[in-house]
């Protein structure tokens, strides 16, 4: 059973500006960040699990291939061939392209 | 502080230049208040977060049924908010929201050492569900747990169905919709009508008395197993409009099927809006109509509501369903808004959300579901536009073949990863 999506090398950048200014907010969130977000239900918070198949730092381009497989798989096969469909193509894109950048043994923890 | 700012403008206004912290104060630590608070620590740099909670802990109603049956501990749903203060740096305030200033942007709680005023830049309500009484009666859930709201309401349900014998009647309600977590009340019927079979009770029997007219969640999943899977040991009555209950004698009269002096009373009221998001204008089934990119209501747009509390604009027909798995998703989408309303920026529209689940059937088997949305247009039900809102974009449902051990295990793995993603 797989499922697709998360985030953290935002961390790292909220902890760079707050070092710069301890009274500022985050920077701005990357992009792909909050649609990736709605992966971690299932995959744990940045990918990192617990939870299903590992999506954290894997290529963007295979992600997003996967991804697309299961979008279009006219007969369905698992849970994620539903969730696929939850989202437009550039969607899945720009969220696999931030999953891309997170690390592969991410935990969820800061 | 600009908290001033914040009530009067769509969003509020940047803060880069503010002196103090921005502060944001959630009240409710279910799914969709631990989220919003655990994402906005994480997202946030120095957002300051104030969780409002009154108990200790969360019991999750996601797995409840499986207590209610004996086969999880109660320790299996409980969610500490050890991980918010320690990992997160959430601070938490036990007590409960008594009252919004909203004009001045304070919230009043109490708390067992009095009450405590808590400004506020952003404030997010996830307080879950609250219920609507019987029209006539005398209803006490302690008497006749509704085991909606998990903990020590699941505990006496537990208790109940233990003490069933041969030939004893357990009699449940399905609510109107909406209420929270529509496959819910059918499986309770499933997993209930599985361990009376198991344990050989003779005679005993589940009797549904559903509020609507149809099986409202997976249709096809539930209504295979009422009628094949449970056959005899499950009877659906649909259209039953509750018209009393009595606790005393756990007897309920609907306008379909009266059952008197059941062994088991098991009224699932109708729900609404909970807590002190009831005292927020309401839509006309009860909850809280919500901006679908920030979870703003129209009235003070730095006030959200998030979770089971709140009405995503929606397709018709296609709502957004109340889960603990949507709440989490909500969250992250107002989490992420109230970040760029700090910053000064619109929120993305660029929103999807999502909620799966399983539904054990037996011990051994569960069924799965599905249901994803993406912002935009949205429809009546002749396809005309009728505005923008969280649009319904999966094909539907689980088709009851995928009733397996499989789904079961991976029941498993799924709410392992949203306790942890919510509370960790």
């Amino acid at each position: 059973m797989r499922k697709i999506c998360s985030p953290a090398f935002l961390i790292t950048a909220a902890l760079a500006v707050g070092s710069l200014a301890a009274t500022t907010v985050a920077a701005a969130p990357p992009a792909g960040q909050l649609l990736a977000s709605q992966c971690a239900q299932c995959h744990g918070t940045n990918g990192g699990g617990p939870g299903f198949d590992a999506i954290a730092g894997e290529s963007a381009d295979g992600l997003y291939d996967e991804l697309i497989e299961m979008k279009y798989r006219t007969q369905i096969e698992s849970i994620m061939d539903r969730q696929a469909r939850g989202y437009t193509d550039a969607q899945l894109y720009v969220l696999s392209s931030y999953l891309a950048t997170l690390p592969k043994s991410g935990s969820g923890e800061d | 502080m600009l908290g001033a700012a914040a009530a009067v403008s769509t969003l509020s206004k940047g803060v880069s230049a503010a002196t103090t912290a921005p502060r944001v104060v959630v009240v409710g630590g279910g799914f969709g208040g631990a989220t919003v608070a655990k994402y906005l620590r994480m997202w946030g740099g120095n957002v300051r977060v104030t969780l409002v909670e009154q108990y200790p802990a969360h019991h999750s109603c996601i797995l409840s049924n499986l207590v209610v049956t004996g086969a999880l501990g109660m320790s299996r749903i409980t969610l500490n908010y050890d991980a918010l203060r320690n990992r997160y740096g959430v601070t938490l305030l036990p007590g409960r929201a008594i009252a919004i200033n909203e004009a001045r942007n304070k919230l009043t709680v109490s708390t067992s050492t009095g009450n405590v005023v808590l400004p506020y830049d952003h404030l997010v309500l996830s307080p879950g569900i609250g219920f609507v009484p019987p029209p006539a009666g005398y209803w006490n859930p302690k008497l006749t747990p509704h085991a909606w709201r998990a903990g020590s309401q699941t505990t006496l349900l537990r208790n109940q169905l233990a003490a069933m014998r041969n030939d004893d009647v357990f009699v449940m309600t399905v609510p109107k919709s909406p209420y929270r977590c529509p496959p819910g009340p059918y499986e309770r019927a499933c997993v209930v009508a599985d361990y009376l079979k198991r344990k050989g009770r003779v005679g005993a029997k589940v009797i549904v008395l559903d509020a609507n007219d149809k099986i409202q969640a997976e249709p096809e999943a539930f209504g295979h197993a009422f009628s094949v899977t449970h056959a005899g040991y499950i009877e659906y009555y649909p259209n039953a409009t509750v018209q009393s209950v009595n606790s005393t004698t756990r007897s309920i009269v609907t306008s379909v099927k009266t059952v008197r002096n059941a062994k088991v009373l098991n009224y699932i009221p109708n729900q609404k809006a909970g807590g002190i998001a009831a005292e927020l204008a309401l839509s006309s089934s009860g909850f809280v109509p919500v901006n679908p990119l920030t979870y703003g209501i129209s009235s003070y747009p730095n006030i959200h509501v998030i979770g089971d509390a709140c009405a995503v604009p929606s397709s018709d027909g296609k709502a957004v369903p109340k889960s603990g798995h949507m709440a989490n998703a909500e969250a992250k989408v107002c989490a992420d808004a109230i970040i760029r309303s700090f910053l000064g920026e619109t929120p993305d529209q660029n929103i999807a959300t999502n909620s799966a689940c399983y539904s054990p059937i037996t011990n051994k088997t569960a069924s799965w579901l599905s249901a994803s949305f993406i912002y935009g247009d949205i429809y009546d039900l002749t396809g005309k536009v009728k505005g923008k809102g969280m649009h319904r974009v999966d094909l539907g449902e689980a088709p009851s073949d995928q009733i397996d051990a499989d789904s079961y295990a991976d029941m498993f793995t799924w709410s392992e990863s949203l306790f942890a993603d919510s509370f960790r």
